[in-house]
């Protein structure tokens, strides 16, 4: 039986002040991603111009722009990524379908749940003592190596998940018609989870587009344009670091701008990986 | 009346000569981790006819049917005890490949499972698996599976299309070519039609009846109905147990058990 009248005035009470704690939540937080969207846009719109993608660095009160840091930063993540997405995607798929229950399986998916959260600064520590320090030389590579390493544990989560999703059916009905189990995870278990292993790896690609920390220690900086990753290595995160920090206007304009190009292109590639979530999604 | 209550038998499994038999099963049990699943089955499937499995839930009809493909040992855990004996050979040995006995023992699942792929790669998937066919000769089994599966008038315009835009029925009669493709010489089904609607399930019986003439058949269903119009032979299994085996038409209008009597009368089950 379903009480006749009104429900009674403690819960409409308890309802409205739970509602409007959820709404007080959201509009803070949508006001803070606002006000930085704000400022982002208002400084940095000033500062985008031709020069900023065809010139390098400039000395402070000489013209120049952001190329140098630019194409350090892509060719650093498209390296980063590409060891990222090999070492993610094996080792989320040996979780999901090999060692599923097994104790070194669990040993393993803990390990990648601490790297997950472990600072990026310390990750930057660690490559600059295995490939900095005894190479005695800050590089491209050593960068692509601590932005790796903060992909990496990204791309195994998810496509672990996604993985696991995958209904026991569909592999069965593969190897029910004589395929091996290999052939069965690439031909079938990947095909229908492609949106979703996608999806994380373009997560892991937005994470790791803004990471200075890593940096620091590891490609630091070049003034110059430089195409040699075994050389120090310019970069967005970095040059904001710096130019953001330093007393001269035009340099702190091109720090605004470089913010800009970095919050731009995280935005797209997070939309882009929803909407690949939500094509993966089953109607 | 009461004298031959006690007389009847617990068990009651008919021996099909030798000549006829395509799958023999020999004292099998069947173990999901300590907890035994199947009890000394002891049961011959004919070639070219369908069997059916019968019984109510958690009998060990699905158990069984999926020991003889050894889709089981997918999951470390499970094992199986016994001989399973195709055309003589006994499937459950260690040097079996297992990979080549699913080809020769084909699998329709409860759920429709299309792999994300268009229909003709769906039907093609098992086929390039194990023959280098060309072109045309590969089209040509695709056909002629999809046309056997009574689903070729359905898609024959969109077989570029996901194998997923299809119906529920339409799905599953693709399971049904994808499996006969690969040319087995069994085909186990495990409950086809559960999640189909009665026009469905109708087109996919007709398919069945059609398919008897090549191959070996064993279903498991839950409708009486369906193993009554579709099977040649059928067991009546509990608890892990097989309790009756016989003609069809001999085990639906006279079981030898008072179990599988209760059972068909709908008294339990």
């Amino acid at each position: 039986m379903i009480a006749p009248g009104a429900p009674r005035l403690s819960r409409r009470l308890a309802e409205y002040g739970f509602l409007g704690f959820c709404w007080l939540a959201t509009g803070l937080a949508i006001l803070a991603l606002a006000a930085i969207l704000w400022s982002l846009l208002r400084q940095g719109l000033g500062g985008l111009n031709l020069d900023v993608f065809t010139k390098s660095t400039p000395a402070p009160g000489s013209t120049g722009g952001l190329l140098n840091a630019i194409l350090g930063s892509v060719m650093m993540c498209a390296v980063a990524m590409l060891g990222a997405v090999v070492v993610g995607v094996l080792a989320g798929t040996w979780l999901a379908e090999y060692a599923r229950d097994s104790r070194y399986g669990k040993v393993v998916r803990f390990l990648n749940d601490v790297l997950l959260s472990a600072p990026s600064i310390l990750v930057g520590l660690f490559v600059y003592e295995i490939l900095v320090a005894p190479l005695k030389g800050f590089s491209g590579f050593a960068g692509a190596a601590a932005l790796a390493l903060i992909a990496a544990p990204v791309i195994t989560r998810t496509t672990e998940d996604v993985l696991r999703l995958q209904p026991a059916a569909l592999r069965e009905a593969s190897v029910a018609l004589g395929a091996p189990v290999w052939r069965t995870i690439l031909h079938v278990v990947w095909k229908a989870a492609r949106a979703g292993m996608l999806t994380g790896a373009l997560l892991a690609f937005a994470r790791i587009s803004g990471e200075t920390a890593p940096l620091l220690f590891t490609a630091l900086n070049n003034q110059f344009l430089n195409l040699d990753l075994t050389r120090p290595t310019a970069n967005l995160p970095v040059v904001i670091f710096n130019f953001a920090l330093s007393a001269y206007d035009d340099w702190r304009r091109l720090a605004w701008a470089g913010a800009l190009l970095i919050a731009a292109t995280v935005l797209t590639v997070t939309i882009v990986a929803r909407l690949f979530a939500r094509e993966s999604r089953p109607s | 009346m009461n004298a031959q209550l006690e007389t009847q038998p617990e068990t009651a499994v008919l021996d099909l000569p030798p000549e006829v038999v395509k799958l023999a099963i020999r004292d099998l049990d069947f173990f999901y981790g300590s907890k035994q699943a199947l009890f000394g089955v002891n049961v011959s499937f004919a070639a070219n006819a369908v069997t059916a499995l019968i019984g109510p839930s958690g009998c060990g009809k699905s158990t069984l049917l999926r020991t003889l493909n050894r889709i089981y040992s997918l999951y470390p855990g499970q094992r199986a005890k016994g001989q399973v004996l195709l055309d003589g050979e006994d499937v459950l040995g260690p040097r079996v490949d297992v990979a080549a006995l699913r080809a020769r023992v084909g699998m329709v699942f409860q759920k429709p499972t299309p792999f994300p792929m268009s229909i003709f790669d769906n039907v093609a998937y098992g086929v390039r698996l194990y023959e280098k066919l060309s072109r045309a000769d590969l089209t040509n089994r695709v056909e002629e599976s999809l046309r056997r599966a009574a689903l070729w008038d359905e898609v024959k315009d969109k077989l570029r299309e996901s194998g997923l835009s299809l119906s529920g029925g339409q799905q599953q009669r693709l399971c049904v070519a994808r499996g006969i493709a690969v040319r087995p010489e069994v085909l186990l089904l495990d409950e086809p039609a559960s999640a189909l609607d009665p026009i469905s399930t109708a087109r996919l019986e007709e398919t069945i009846s059609e398919l008897k003439r090549d191959y070996t058949i064993v279903i498991v269903t839950h409708n009486m109905g369906q193993a009554a119009r579709l099977s040649d032979h059928t067991g009546f299994m509990y608890l892990g147990r097989l309790i009756e085996f016989g003609e069809t038409e001999q085990l639906f209008t006279s079981p030898v058990t008072s179990r599988a009597r209760d059972y068909i009368t709908g008294r339990f089950g």
